[in-house]
C-alpha cells in the first residue's frame, strides 16, 4: 500500500507524508487540529508517522504486520528490542559509579573540613575587618593563616587588621609567611592598601627607634620627644607610641625641671596604665618635688610608689635591677634633695660606670 | 574565542555526560515510562541520550528535561564547595582539592537540557502555563534562559556556566554560613 486516506479530510496521500493518532490515519494537516481536540478531551494527542508503525522505534527493523512485535504507547518495537525496553535498567558499573560517585563526595566533603574552617574563619574575620573591628578580626584571620600562609585574600586581611590594630609584628608575620613577603600582583588594591599602611606604620616605627636612641643620650630629651610625638601622630593606631611620647614628655619637663607637671604627667601614666615603670616615674616624680618643697607627704608617696613598683616588677628580674639602679639615686635625691640626673649621678658615685648595664 | 571539538570537551568532562543522561534515566523510571535506549556515553554528538516513551504529563515531562540540570547544578555546587576554598581563596595546593574542582566543573558544565529536551517542554507549557499551571509558568523563563545558554555554548557558555556555579554557589554558602 503506498496511498492511503485522510480519515477528517477523505483525501487520499501517500503513505510516508499520513500519521497515526490512537490508531486512526489523518494527513499532516488534520492530524494537528485531532491532536489539539484530543489533548482538550484529554486523550492521548501524541502521532506518528504512519511509517514508524512498520518498523521498530528502536533498531529500526521492519516489522510490518508481525505477530511478536510489541506495541509501548504508540510505538512498536520487534520482538528482540520489545524485552530490552521493558526491563531497561541501570547497568552495574553504573551503579558502582554512582555509588563511588557518593563516597567521593563524602571524602571531598570530609577532606575540606580544614578549609571550611579556615575559610569560615577567613570569613569572620573579613566581616569583623569591613566594621572596623580589626582587633577582633584579627584571631579569625591569624587561623586562617596557620592552614593557609599562602592566601593574598587572608594575609591582606590579617596584615590590614594587624597594622591597623597596632600589631605591627603579626602584620609583619602574615606578610612573610607569604613567600617571604613576595607577592605576584602588586597592582591589586588590597596590596597597595596594605603596603600603604605599612609605609606609615614603618616610617613611625623607624621615628619611635630614633627617639629611643636619642632619650639614652643627655641633652636630647626634647629632640627624642619630639620623634616620638611624631611617631604617635603618624601611627595612632599603635597607642604605645602616643603613651611613650608622653613618657618622653616626663624627661622634657625633667630637664626644664618643671617639677609639678612631671608629677602630672606621671600620676596621669600611672592611672592608665599601673606598672612597675610608670610606678617608678611617679616615684621619682615625687622625690623631685620633695626636693624642691620639703613636704614629706610627697617623699612618703614617693617611696610608697618606689615600693609599689617593686611588687609589681617581682617576676622581672631586668625590671627588678633596672629599679634597684633607680632606688638608690632617688634615695639620694630624697636624703639630700638634691635633683641629678643620671648621667651625673653616675659621674659622681659610680665612676661614670653606669651599674644597670 | 579557541574551538575545542566537542568530543572532547566531552571526553574531558565525562563524568557531567554520565551524570547528565543517569538523571534523565533516573526522572524517567521514576515516572515509570518506557525507555527504548540509553547512552551513557560515546565520542559523537550527542556524547549521551535516553531515548523514552513521550508523555502527556507535563510534571513528568518537566522533571525528565530538567532533572539533569538540578542535579548537575546540585552535585557541582557539593564538589565544588568542598574543593572552592582551597582552590579559590586559600591558594593550597591540593591535588586532591583540584580533583574534586575538576569533577565539580566536569558535572556543572553538563547541566544544561539539550534543545530537544526544551523543545518536547516549550511545546506543553504555554497553553498549560496560560491554565495557571505553576511548574509550567516557572518552567517558561528557564526553559527561554536555557535554551538562549544552549546556543551560547560555542562561546563556551556551559563552562562559564559550570565556573559561575562552582564559585559563586560555594562563596554565597561560606558567606551565609559566616554570619
Amino acid at each position: 500500500m503506498s496511498e492511503g486516506n485522510c480519515r477528517h479530510c477523505g483525501q487520499t496521500f501517500p503513505v510516508r507524508s499520513l500519521f497515526d493518532l490512537n490508531g486512526a490515519t489523518f494527513c499532516e494537516r488534520c492530524v494537528k487540529v485531532a491532536s489539539k481536540e484530543a489533548r482538550e478531551r484529554r486523550l492521548p494527542s501524541l502521532y506518528m508517522p504512519l511509517i514508524s508503525k512498520s518498523i521498530c522505534a528502536r533498531c529500526n527493523t521492519y516489522i510490518g504486520s508481525a505477530s511478536d512485535a510489541m506495541q509501548v504507547g504508540n510505538l512498536r518495537f520487534c520482538a528482540a528490542c520489545g524485552p530490552l525496553i521493558k526491563d531497561w535498567d541501570y547497568p552495574q558499573w553504573l551503579k558502582f559509579s554512582l555509588a563511588a560517585l557518593l563516597l567521593l563526595l563524602v571524602v571531598a566533603l570530609a577532606h575540606g573540613r580544614k578549609y571550611f574552617h579556615a575559610g569560615r574563619e577567613m570569613y569572620v574575620g573579613e566581616h569583623l575587618a569591613a566594621e572596623g573591628q580589626y582587633r577582633k578580626a584579627l584571631p579569625h584571620l591569624q587561623e586562617t593563616l596557620r592552614i593557609a600562609p599562602r592566601s593574598d585574600k587572608a594575609v591582606f586581611l590579617a596584615a590590614k587588621s594587624a597594622l591597623l590594630s597596632g600589631d605591627f609584628d603579626s602584620a609583619d608575620r602574615a606578610l612573610q609567611g607569604h613567600d617571604g613577603g613576595h607577592f605576584e600582583n602588586g597592582d591589586e588594591p588590597e596590596f597597595k592598601e596594605v603596603e600603604s599602611i605599612w609605609k606609615r606604620a614603618e616610617g613611625a616605627l623607624i621615628k619611635a627607634e630614633q627617639a629611643n636612641k636619642l632619650a639614652d643620650q643627655q641633652g636630647k630629651e626634647i629632640e627624642a620627644a619630639r620623634l616620638m610625638h611624631e611617631a604617635a601622630t603618624a601611627y595612632p593606631e599603635m597607642p604605645d607610641l602616643a603613651f611613650l611620647a608622653e613618657a618622653y614628655d616626663e624627661g622634657v619637663v625633667f630637664a626644664r625641671k618643671d617639677y609639678d607637671a612631671f608629677v602630672t604627667i606621671a600620676e596621669k601614666q600611672w592611672k592608665e596604665r599601673p606598672l612597675a615603670n610608670t610606678a617608678a616615674a611617679l616615684a621619682s616624680a615625687l622625690g623631685c618635688k620633695f626636693a624642691i618643697t620639703g613636704d614629706s607627704s610627697y617623699r612618703q608617696r614617693s617611696e610608697e610608689m618606689l615600693q609599689t613598683a617593686r611588687r609589681l616588677a617581682k617576676d622581672n628580674p631586668e625590671a627588678i635591677k633596672g629599679l634597684d639602679e633607680f632606688a638608690e639615686r632617688n634615695r639620694y635625691r630624697l636624703d639630700s634633695r638634691k635633683i641629678i640626673d643620671k648621667q651625673e649621678y653616675d659621674r659622681l658615685f659610680r665612676n661614670g660606670k653606669n651599674p644597670s648595664k | 574565542m579557541f574551538f575545542i571539538p566537542g568530543p572532547v570537551i566531552a571526553a574531558l568532562t565525562f563524568p557531567g555526560v554520565i551524570i547528565h543522561e543517569t538523571a534523565h534515566l533516573f526522572f524517567c523510571r521514576l515516572f515509570k515510562l518506557q525507555i527504548f535506549d540509553v547512552c551513557f556515553f560515546r565520542f559523537g554528538n550527542p556524547a549521551g541520550y535516553v531515548i523514552h516513551q513521550q508523555t502527556e504529563d507535563f510534571k513528568a515531562q518537566f522533571f525528565i528535561s530538567m532533572g539533569p540540570f538540578f542535579v548537575n547544578t546540585l552535585l557541582c555546587v557539593l564538589f565544588c564547595t568542598a574543593a572552592f576554598l582551597p582552590v579559590w581563596e586559600l591558594k593550597v595546593f591540593d591535588p586532591l582539592a583540584y580533583f574534586f574542582y575538576w569533577l565539580g566543573l566536569s558535572i556543572g558544565m553538563h547541566a544544561f537540557p539539550s534543545t530537544t529536551d526544551l523543545s518536547h517542554l516549550w511545546a506543553q507549557a504555554p497553553e498549560l502555563a496560560k491554565k495557571g499551571n505553576l511548574l509550567a509558568i516557572v518552567s517558561l523563563p528557564l526553559a527561554a534562559i536555557l535554551v538562549v545558554l544552549n546556543y551560547a555554548r560555542v562561546v563556551w557558555a556551559d563552562l562559564g556556566y559550570g565556573i559561575a556555579v562552582g564559585v559563586l554557589g560555594p562563596m554565597a554558602i561560606f558567606r551565609a554560613l559566616a554570619r
